[in-house]
């Protein structure tokens, strides 16, 4: 049996939704720098 | 050690212990001893999540992998951001609307008792086994480099992190979490800090980092595929995942932290702040291990970090030889260095082959130690110690923390007092901390016969991790999976992972994904000749 806990937005963006596409961009790009980072400093 | 290393180690336990203490004065009752009562804001459970799942052998060794074999150990963290918004978007506020104490106790509103019980006791032999190898694995290192007998340092952490524990709860776990963090942070910074600012004059850092890059230690990504590879962006990204996933949403030692947040938001924010954080924190430990490395290429190393090691290199019949042979290839490497990479990686590749002719055994886990104890300022190897300190008692502390937890709720309560008043409960909980305190200091007491059994808990998690993934899949999105179903496709699943790590060799990440599945699609089959019975109120 679930309680009615309220579930309020995030505390910028406006939703949560939101946040989880920005993660998901965050996540890309750092595979991106990462990408970089090694491609830049192979032998 | 100097006395000003003992002052900063000394002052920093105290301050984050008693701090700890301080915060969780008010503790008067099981909700608030065992969830904080359920108001923690987001920042506090972030740290205290992230400090759960950094141990002292996360800082030891993973700075010692990246300077032995780069730094292709951060691909395993690349799932843990998807991982962390899947358990934002479902077991967050299922758990916190169940208003559970522990995530296996869902499982009986879900499925039945049965179930409930099946992967609680999964849960304690689990953890109970790591509790024991978190305290201990530092412990050996620290034996090694300092001399300290290994007794006397996991009693220091086990007294400590039992006294903060059973006395303030898991209040006291999260602020210390919270500080010991911080330190860590700090420890870290300084270390890179320090390898950065005692090279050479003539080597500035962006040569250092070529240098590192030359020497193949800068292998943050590796694109081709391999089953039985590691390392590579896809094992990290599905297998990582997978593992994220199971850790972070059915591991009752990560469950707990964010249980005690005070709303949903709350909860999800300190998850979303590791999604985001996590990957640079681990980009930073491993690169300061490559930044180790550059530093022994103008410093000349020991031929075997592990001191014990070494004085049985040195009664070799040709430990002479081996030396000789060492020191020319230092120097040679040394030479190359930004002038000729042919001739760099030829010494490098020199090196190696003479370090594998000692026998020795694997000194990946004393190379940092080394690093600190001889070339960091007065004050600093006390920070850096208070840091490899902090790490293992964040660790342990939780674990402690949550295995109380489930033996009470999951067990004691559930099945042997079931209508005790509150009191009752909340003197339950300190005593099952106590007791899985001292557990874990024996246990670690037992260590050198844990040699091997070290890797077997390794193996243990990664055998039951996917199955329990699987059981809050089922959970959480299968409804037509009733509860003998559900416990039937545990056991499949774990026979499942069995199967393969006797039939395919593949890398560990795999087994959670194999479990995971291996559950789903069983539950889904079993669900058609084992329909699902309506579940009763649960007795908690």
């Amino acid at each position: 049996m679930l309680n009615n806990v309220p579930d309020d937005p995030p505390p910028f963006l406006g939703s949560w939704r939101r946040i989880y596409i920005v993660v998901v961009v965050y996540l890309c790009a750092f595979i991106g720098l990462l990408a970089l980072f090694t491609r830049s400093f192979r032998p | 050690m100097r006395l000003l290393d003992w002052i900063v180690l000394v002052v920093s336990l105290v301050f984050v212990i008693g701090y700890g203490l301080w915060r969780s004065r008010s503790t008067s009752t099981t909700e608030q001893y065992l969830l904080a009562g359920r108001e923690m804001p987001w920042y506090a459970m972030a740290l205290s999540i992230m400090a759960t799942q950094a141990s002292a052998i996360t800082f030891i060794s993973t700075t010692g992998q990246a300077y032995a074999d780069g730094m292709r150990f951060l691909q395993m963290y690349l799932g843990l951001p998807l991982a962390m918004i899947l358990i934002s978007m479902t077991a967050v506020p299922i758990f916190h609307r169940a208003r559970v104490y522990t995530a296996y106790e869902y499982l009986e509103q879900r499925f039945d008792v049965k179930t409930r019980t099946l992967v609680s006791i999964v849960f304690l032999i689990q953890r109970g086994l790591g509790a024991g190898v978190a305290l201990y694995a530092p412990a050996i290192v620290l034996t090694v480099i300092f001399g300290w007998p290994d007794y006397m340092t996991t009693a220091i952490m086990g007294v400590l992190v039992v006294l903060y524990t059973t006395l303030g709860g898991i209040r006291a776990v999260t602020w210390t979490d919270f500080q010991q963090m911080i330190i860590m942070m700090i420890g870290l910074v300084a270390a890179l800090l320090t390898a950065i600012w005692l090279m050479p004059p003539e080597v500035s850092f962006l040569d250092a980092v070529k240098t590192a890059g030359v020497a193949g230690r800068l292998n943050a990504l590796v694109t081709t595929f391999s089953w039985s590879d590691q390392y590579n962006l896809f094992s990290g990204l599905i297998g990582g995942m997978f593992l994220s996933l199971a850790y972070f949403g059915c591991d009752q030692s990560q469950v707990q932290r964010y249980l005690t947040g005070r709303s949903i938001a709350q909860s999800r924010l300190s998850l979303l702040f590791n999604a985001v954080a996590k990957l640079p924190m681990q980009f930073l430990i491993l690169f300061t291990g490559a930044m180790v490395f550059v530093f022994y290429i103008h410093v000349q190393p020991p031929l075997i970090f592990h001191p014990g090691e070494m004085k049985k290199v040195e009664q070799r019949a040709d430990a002479a030889q081996l030396q000789q042979r060492y020191d020319q290839a230092w120097k040679a490497r040394r030479a190359a260095v930004g002038r000729d990479d042919a001739a760099f990686l030829q010494a490098q590749s020199d090196i190696d082959t003479v370090r594998k002719q000692t026998g020795a055994t694997n000194d990946t886990n004393f190379i940092f130690l080394t690093f600190v104890t001889h070339y960091l300022p007065a004050g600093l190897v006390g920070l850096v110690m208070a840091s490899i300190f902090a790490a293992a008692m964040s660790t342990i502390s939780a674990e402690v923390n949550s295995l109380a937890t489930v033996s009470v709720i999951d067990i004691y309560k559930r099945h042997f007092a079931q209508n005790a008043s509150d009191n009752h409960y909340l003197w339950a909980s300190r005593a099952f901390t106590a007791l899985w305190g001292v557990y874990a200091v024996f246990a670690a007491g037992f260590g050198r016969s844990l040699g091997s059994l070290i890797e077997a808990v390794n193996m243990v998690g990664s055998f039951f991790y996917g199955s329990l993934l699987g059981a809050f899949i089922l959970a959480f999105y299968v409804p037509r999976v009733g509860a003998n179903a559900a416990f039937l496709a545990i056991l499949a699943g774990e026979a499942a992972v069995v199967t393969v790590h006797f039939t395919w060799k593949i890398s560990f990440l795999w087994y959670n994904v194999v479990g995971a599945l291996a559950v789903v699609a069983a539950g889904l089959l079993l669900s058609f000749v084992l329909p699902k019975t309506p579940t009763a109120t649960p007795a908690t």
